[in-house]
């Protein structure tokens, strides 16, 4: 007892205490690479390592869209980043059309459709209480049926710019490109959340609505400004994606929007609000496409990747949510 | 107690706008469907109708016993796909084991989310969010592609007169009375009896004031997990009816009906807040919902168009809701905070 005591009051103690949510983050990622390469030999290579960083970067952007609605409280999730993200594609891949010229005016596009959304999400959540899982599905819905319309009877035309594709799809040397906007990103987004005022009424609205209300931080306004956010993100991340596959297609999002949330959870971010920590998203998106990969390697495909996922997500809810509800 | 006030009390009563849309709806669409009163007609909008009123009144528990089912979807999709894999065509004492196995999948999928929900007190949403992705990838295990093999008898649950060795009688029984109307009847007969017994008033107990129903000797976890279950098999009459009329097993094919359930539920006024409403009016809500779906199909709006007004309804209806109850609860405090 009287050494255990003494062990807490370490400050490598503290220090695991106070990352053991990124630690066990790490740590399943190291599992699944072992598993992966007793299992088929030939998982643990540099190119796997470099192709699950590119695709681990779009969850991880994706879920940078998810962490800031859920850091906001009022048990926020955005359901609605997938179509989001499609749509700006759709819309932008006949706007730019292959020229450089034109990507000024695919990203103001882009833009203006991610506030519009966003701000819709926003409003319908904050000011008018409605629950945000219900409001975010149902916009997906509506953004969905805006592309289906938008395509009925003809084909998606149009490329995305050069510039897009250099900064998505391409390398520089061995890294991939959008593995160095993940790194200028990720910084940024430490301090706005943890050193700036903004920051601080983000998590406090999440922590406690009541005590943030009674202090004079505007909730609401808070809440919407997250979702705002999430869809302005969510609509860029539409350029990324139309730059990697280099054509727009109708479903090209909406596989990312159950990772994005499975890697915020996996991440160790407290769904509940009041919490944000960016660095346990990108090794969450990292273990989500590590076990993508391990499946797909195994032959299990899509449907054992959805049981993967499914089942990870529930594991570490019961782990991290569950014990911190005790009666 | 004088008429007048009677009657003003029964106006005031948000029930009664709910009942007054419904007869609106119903009217509207008679006039814009050609036939609406033919035998026909009738029956095909009753089939029409079936499988959204029983999840909507699955939902509608879960929803009063606090919780909210984001999986319900999915798990329609998952029994059909489990019928259609038991199931062997031209064998019909498979179509019996379908129905045992596919109804013991229906309870296990809602002791999961029960499990979740009441005992390890995991977000509702989130958890049943996690549990959709679950049993999306065990339906696409079994049917990658739609599909299977069913039995010639499960049509009984869909139209008797294509069961060829049906006997008359019955073919005849089946003409006057759809077999999805019989459906619908038992999930109602199913709440009835719940609601007469001690589980039926805990479930608003435990929806209106967990933390209450919990000092009062409530097992709240145990209700809640009861809430999951009933929910699943309203889901599973729904499966029922669907493999009666496709034929076949989908993964993919109850996703559009996850949102549609709760929003058809919050429209005929189940408070997303847990503890309030009533199941048969759920079913009011479904049947709204499915009428103005209906109208705007005779509105003769493209194919294109139809899930983006899907999503608006949606929306709107919620929005409605939620402000009509709001208003009418402007005293309480905690909605001036945030």
């Amino acid at each position: 007892m009287s050494f255990l005591s003494k062990l807490r009051d370490t400050p490598v103690y503290e220090a695991v205490d106070r990352y053991k949510k990124l630690i066990i983050a790490f740590l399943l990622i190291v599992l699944l690479f072992v598993v992966g390469e007793i299992v088929l030999e030939t998982f643990f290579s540099l190119g796997q390592i470099l192709l699950t960083i590119k695709l681990a970067s779009f969850i991880a952007l994706f879920g940078l869209c998810q962490m800031v609605v859920i850091a906001s409280g009022g048990s926020g999730l955005d359901l609605s980043v997938g179509y989001m993200a499609t749509m700006t594609a759709v819309f932008t891949a006949a706007i730019m059309d292959g020229q450089n010229s034109n990507l000024w005016l695919a990203v103001l596009v882009a833009l203006g459709l991610g506030i519009a959304v966003g701000l819709a999400n926003g409003v319908l959540t904050a000011y008018f209480k409605l629950p945000p899982l219900v409001v975010t599905l149902a916009m997906a819905n509506i953004l969905q049926g805006i592309i289906n319309a938008y395509t009925a009877g003809k084909n998606i035309t149009g490329r995305p710019s050069p510039v897009l594709q250099i900064i998505a799809a391409k390398s520089t040397g061995l890294f991939p490109n959008i593995l160095f906007i993940l790194l200028i990103l990720a910084p940024i987004v430490t301090v706005i959340m943890n050193k700036t005022r903004w920051g601080l009424k983000l998590f406090g609205s999440g922590a406690n609505q009541t005590a943030a209300y009674l202090s004079g931080v505007n909730v609401k306004m808070v809440r919407c400004t997250a979702f705002i956010i999430s869809g302005t993100l969510a609509s860029l991340m539409g350029l990324m994606l139309i730059g990697n596959m280099g054509i727009a297609f109708k479903d090209m999002g909406s596989n990312y929007v159950m990772p994005s949330i499975a890697a915020v959870v996996v991440g160790g971010v407290s769904l509940t609000g009041g919490e944000g920590n960016y660095l346990g998203v990108l090794l969450g998106a990292i273990f989500l496409q590590t076990l993508t990969n391990l499946l797909v390697a195994l032959g299990w495909g899509d449907a054992g990747k959805w049981i993967g996922f499914g089942i990870v997500l529930f594991v570490l809810l019961i782990v991290y949510v569950s014990n911190r509800r005790k009666r | 107690m004088n008429k007048q006030s009677f009657l003003k009390r029964f106006i005031s009563n948000p029930d009664f706008s709910r009942l007054l849309i419904l007869i609106l709806m119903f009217v509207l669409t008679a006039v814009l469907q050609r036939n609406f009163f033919a035998k026909r007609a009738i029956v095909r909008n009753i089939d029409s109708f079936t499988p959204l009123i029983l999840m909507t009144m699955g939902q509608a528990v879960v929803i009063i016993s606090g919780g909210l089912d984001l999986s319900v979807g999915p798990a329609l999709s998952l029994m059909t796909c489990v019928l259609t894999s038991v199931m062997r065509e031209g064998v019909p004492i498979s179509g019996l084991h379908a129905l045992v196995v596919a109804f013991a999948a229906a309870m296990a999928i809602g002791m999961v989310n029960g499990i979740g929900i009441g005992y390890l007190r995991i977000p509702p949403v989130i958890v049943t969010f996690a549990t959709s992705f679950i049993w999306l990838g065990i339906a696409l295990f079994l049917r990658p592609t739609p599909g299977g093999e069913t039995v010639d008898w499960f049509q009984a649950f869909y139209r008797i007169r294509n069961v060829e060795t049906a006997p008359a009688f019955l073919k005849a029984f089946g003409e006057t009375i759809p077999p999805s109307l019989l459906l619908v009847l038992t999930g109602c007969l199913l709440w009835w009896i719940v609601s007469r017994t001690r589980t039926g008033r805990y479930i608003y107990a435990v929806g209106g004031n967990s933390q209450s129903a919990y000092e009062t000797g409530i097992n709240t976890a145990w209700v809640q997990m009861k809430a999951c279950m009933i929910n699943s098999a309203f889901i599973f009459l729904a499966a029922l009816f669907f493999v009666g009329q496709n034929r076949s097993g989908d993964a993919r094919m109850g996703d559009p009906l996850t949102l549609k359930a709760i929003a058809a539920a919050v429209v005929g006024g189940i408070a997303l807040t847990g503890g309030r409403g009533s199941v048969f009016f759920a079913l009011i809500g479904a049947l709204i919902f499915s009428f103005v779906s209906k109208i705007i199909f005779f509105a003769n709006i493209p194919n294109a168009y139809q899930t983006l007004f899907g999503g608006v309804i949606v929306i709107v209806a919620i929005a409605a809701s939620q402000l009509y109850t709001l208003s009418s609860r402007r005293s309480g405090q905690e909605s001036k905070l945030t």
